[in-house]
């Protein structure tokens, strides 16, 4: 447990760090908007600079560096920006703390109801892509807690809709950690096939594992690390709370394999 | 092979940089418009209020039929428009002074839509 606190707080401030940042932006002040720290804008943008060679709406050449730069951690580290540096993931992840606060004992989606609710988020990708690609402009913005969230309400988002969904998603976290992240994040399934490859991942050593399952209840994610001798799931951000929770020692490493 | 954890965070920390980095690679204006002659001076303004496709589109309009301007460039991610124009035809005050003027509503009143934060002529 002692180096679970080490992590985490390695974690936490980065991941502090990065809201500040975020809000300060999001503020007015710096030349940039926030939104110009949306790697998926780099996925919407790529139609608008195939074909006319210009940026839909506010999205700029900071969207698609950062896209490019993290499909290259992902082939190096898995989803690591999700869980190190993502500003949704980390709300997402305090609700789900807070839901485990709540909770005697939290109520966990079947596997194959989790599995089926996973596959929205590759809906979510087809629409958003979809309708950016047709229309130029950002239209789903009203739908987006990143945009929601950090714009304050902005322009583009639409009233009591773009309310529910906060509230929905903020609910959704309380009783399932990583609510966003798991069912509706455009971005994770956009990595997800990069995933898979990613070169650091955790391993586990079978033959001193007690199978106690104290891995899967500290994973955001739900992964049954205690039965997987590498964690190869497409889910994985790499965060090291499995590793972190382990009573034993030496059980789960942290390698670089393909 | 076995490798320190805090590999990961620091592996995050520099793709967040060199993403940030490499975004100079990608530059691409939000909006072109080329209005005359390619030749001339240009004068590079931070402007408040360029921010997406829409108001660059709409920023660009406003100079559409003013004498001494070639071409507009904007850069809304960054609220950078590059201007280029004829010295001898229009000044930097000019121009600034256009984009800064109120705009008529359409409920009769106007307002200050843009406001230009810096010039800087290359």
């Amino acid at each position: 447990m002692r180096s679970t606190v080490k992590s985490r707080y390695i974690r936490y401030t980065l991941l502090l760090v990065i809201q500040v940042l975020l809000i300060y932006l999001a503020l007015g002040y710096g030349t940039r908007s926030f939104e110009a720290y949306c790697p998926f804008g780099g996925m919407e943008s790529l139609w608008g600079l195939f074909t006319h060679g210009e940026f839909s709406c506010t999205l700029g050449p900071l969207n698609l560096s950062l896209l490019l730069a993290l499909l290259l951690l992902v082939l190096l580290s898995k989803k690591s920006f999700c869980g190190w540096a993502c500003p949704i993931g980390f709300l997402g992840e305090l609700f789900g703390r807070v839901g485990g606060m709540i909770w005697k004992k939290r109520p966990r989606p079947g596997r194959r109801l989790n599995g089926t609710l996973k596959l929205l988020r590759y809906v979510v990708l087809a629409l958003s892509l979809v309708f950016t690609y047709k229309i130029g402009e950002l239209i789903l913005r009203g739908y987006d807690p990143f945009y929601i969230i950090y714009s304050g309400f902005g322009h583009g988002t639409i009233g009591a809709i773009s309310y529910t969904v906060l509230v929905i998603l903020a609910l959704g976290a309380l009783i399932v950690p990583m609510f966003f992240c798991r069912y509706f994040c455009p971005l994770g399934a956009v990595f997800d096939p990069f995933s898979r490859l990613g070169l650091i991942k955790i391993s586990r050593d079978e033959d001193k594992c007690t199978e106690c399952g104290t891995c899967q209840e500290a994973c955001l994610y739900d992964i049954p690390v205690q039965s997987l001798p590498v964690v190869r799931h497409r889910d994985c951000t790499n965060c090291l709370e499995c590793l972190d929770s382990c009573p034993e020692n030496e059980v789960l490493k942290v390698r670089a394999s393909l | 092979m076995n490798i320190p954890k805090y590999i990961i965070p620091v592996l995050v920390i520099l793709t967040l940089f060199g993403g940030f980095y490499l975004r100079t690679a990608f530059t691409q204006p939000t909006t072109m418009a080329a209005f005359g002659e390619s030749e001339g001076t240009k004068l590079e303004c931070v402007v408040e209020g360029v921010k997406c496709k829409g108001t660059a589109r709409f920023f660009t309009m406003l100079y559409e039929d003013v004498p001494g301007i070639s071409g507009i460039e904007t850069y809304a991610s960054d609220h950078l428009v590059v201007f280029t124009y004829d010295p001898s035809v229009i000044t930097p005050d000019s121009i600034r002074a256009i984009m800064e003027a109120p705009v008529l509503l359409n409920d009769g009143s106007s307002v200050q839509v843009f406001k230009c934060l810096s010039m800087e002529q290359e």
